[in-house]
């Protein structure tokens, strides 16, 4: 137990994912005090309210959705079928098609730029920080602007830079520099590229925040190591910090995927998924399958194929949590 | 002298770095605001600035008076109150159980925990079919008050973990001793626990303000009547009425709706950032 106990302490995890701590548990037995002051109540009564509400609004959901994703119901109150041609159906529609590889290129897009983009500032802030210059935090607060201004505004505020017309301002940015009639959102390659780009703005923050505190708990004497070894600041960088990072790393991965297949509320204003469906990324299909449509089951069909992808990614998340508690442990 | 010009290159070039990031994740924002702040005539300028020549609050008046984005204001922040109460309800018990109750088995608690926090890994787009289904048949479509129990149950497992986390960092010889006294477990909760986990149940319910003040799909399915908007669909609402006309209407009404979350984080940032990173990296 005192062993499990030290090694909680030196080394860090996520917590998000704290499950861990609990092993200190399976130690021997708590004294016999602790034991008769426990035995008295069960957890149970206290976790109801939780688990009522999770199983109404949540774990009920899910299962009909799962259930609706095998019909062809339509609107609502209207009698419908089961059928198992409802996937095949689906993957075999070329607007699936389509929104799959609009989706993966916004995505992979997203995660990239975020991974690259938080990654720098986290540096940027921290090698400011241990040179003592003022000024980091400011920096800090000035990226969290993505994490703290709702979806929708943020959708509007780039909807608002990104105004063709002459009174844009990205556009008179472009023009200075000899581009003329920049199309930004009116195409639908370039409306993809800038939904990916106010995406990365808005998404940047969380990841930075998430590696920032990772690099926080590299011990210096790595560095000092490091620097009477000769390694410069790069060498550094590549052969302390990321490998250091490595499990933070996966985790942000992990949430990042998750978090840009959910996005919905920042193209809505942005683009409305347009032009034609060319940012109709997968939240925005299902949302215009059953509101837009009324296609209940084809929506519910999509939206379970989303929440298996999310559930394997969830998996492997934990899997390797729990992998890396064993390790250390 | 070498290693003072040294520390001179290394200062520049990080403030250049700053300088950059700034620029970039500033300068969306520091537009929109400079449009909010224009009169009707100095939107189309050519070349734009970005301070306007004769600023007013003009935009920001038509829009409290003129248009519903302050009655949205209102509702928003009658949901962020039931959501941090009924969250915070439904959360401090069960992390007390998750802290300090014994569990028939440690893997049964375990999955249990991690049970809870997939939950939020689950886009509410999945869920918003069925709920839009569920609550169509007990009538509730447009109800505030189920909005309101949606919202509650997608923060509380959030909550739950951010408080147990809390919770696990006080030595539980003090509530122990409480119940030798004589407390019921209850009592050793409200009189004991509580007063001292007050930092973490603060920085936990200004996470949860400035998520919720977000809160956008749920709303936007299971709400259809103007009256009950929260800000964020009442926004997309107005801006489909808006002309290129009124951007700067628009852009008072952006900078309306993204206030109080700002005022909150700038406030409480040190809270937040905190709570943030002990979340992210236990170590």
């Amino acid at each position: 137990m005192p062993g499990k106990k030290s090694s909680r302490n030196t080394d860090r995890k996520p917590m998000v994912l704290a499950a861990e701590q609990d092993r200190s548990e399976r130690g021997p037995r708590a004294p016999a005090r602790d034991r008769h002051l426990v035995r008295e109540d069960m957890p149970w009564p206290w976790l109801a309210p939780l688990f009522v509400l999770l199983a109404m609004l949540y774990f009920y959901p899910l299962i009909e959705v799962v259930r609706l994703s095998f019909t062809d119901a339509m609107a609502l109150d209207t009698p419908y079928h089961y059928s198992l041609s409802s996937y095949k159906n689906l993957f075999s529609s070329n607007d699936f098609l389509h929104m799959l590889r609009i989706t993966a290129i916004f995505a992979s897009g997203s995660i990239a730029g975020h991974i690259v983009l938080g990654l720098l500032i986290a540096e940027l802030v921290r090698t400011g920080e241990r040179r003592k210059l003022p000024g980091a935090a400011f920096v800090r607060s000035v990226v969290m602007m993505g994490w703290v201004l709702p979806g929708v505004v943020i959708g509007i505020v780039w909807q608002l830079l990104l105004d063709e017309s002459s009174a844009g301002i990205l556009t008179y940015f472009l023009s200075r520099i000899g581009v003329h009639d920049a199309v930004f959102l009116s195409a639908s390659g370039q409306a993809l590229l800038w939904a990916t780009i106010a995406n990365i703005w808005r998404g940047t923050a969380f990841t930075m925040v998430l590696l920032y505190a990772g690099m926080k708990t590299i011990p210096i004497e790595l560095y000092e190591a490091a620097t009477v070894d000769g390694a410069n600041y790069l060498q550094q960088f590549f052969f302390v910090t990321l490998p250091s990072l490595h499990r933070i790393l996966v985790i942000t991965l992990i949430l990042n995927t998750i978090s840009t297949l959910n996005t919905f509320d920042m193209i809505l204003p942005l683009t409305g998924g347009g032009p034609g469906r060319a940012t109709e990324v997968v939240a925005l299909f299902i949302y215009n399958a059953v509101f837009g449509e009324y296609s209940f089951g084809r929506g519910a069909t999509a939206a379970a194929v989303l929440l298996a992808f999310g559930l394997v990614l969830t998996l492997f998340y934990f899997r390797f949590l729990m992998r890396n508690v064993e390790e250390s442990t | 002298v070498n290693i003072r010009s040294k520390r001179t290159v290394w200062a520049a070039a990080i403030y250049l770095g700053y300088a950059v990031v700034i620029l970039l994740f500033g300068f969306p924002a520091l537009w929109v605001a400079s449009l909010s702040l224009r009169p009707l005539d100095e939107l189309f300028v050519f070349p734009p600035s970005l301070l306007p020549r004769h600023p007013t609050l003009d935009s920001f008046q038509w829009v409290l008076t003129q248009s519903q984005i302050g009655r949205y204001l209102l509702n928003s922040a009658i949901f962020v109150a039931a959501t941090v109460g009924g969250a915070l309800l439904t959360a401090i018990p069960s992390a007390y159980a998750f802290s300090r109750l014994r569990f028939p088995s440690v893997r049964l608690k375990e999955s249990l925990m991690v049970g809870v926090l997939a939950v939020q890994l689950i886009s509410p787009i999945v869920i918003g079919l069925p709920l839009y289904r569920y609550f169509a048949s007990l009538g509730l479509i447009n109800s505030r008050w189920a909005v309101a129990l949606v919202y509650i149950a997608a923060q509380s497992p959030f909550a739950t973990w951010m408080l147990k986390g809390f919770l696990d960092t006080i030595p539980s010889t003090l509530d122990e001793a409480a119940r030798i006294d004589g407390c019921s477990r209850l009592q050793a909760l409200r009189l004991v626990l509580l007063p001292i986990s007050l930092p973490g149940i603060t920085a936990c319910s200004i996470i949860l303000c400035v998520t919720t003040w977000g809160q956008f799909i749920i709303p936007f399915i299971l709400l259809n009547h103007n009256d009950s908007f929260p800000i964020s669909v009442g926004i997309l609402d107005f801006q489909s009425t808006i002309d290129s006309l009124s951007t700067n209407h628009l852009a008072a009404a952006a900078v309306l709706s993204a206030l109080p979350a700002m005022v909150i984080f700038i406030v409480m940032q040190r809270f937040i950032l905190g709570a943030m990173m002990a979340g992210a990296v236990k170590g």
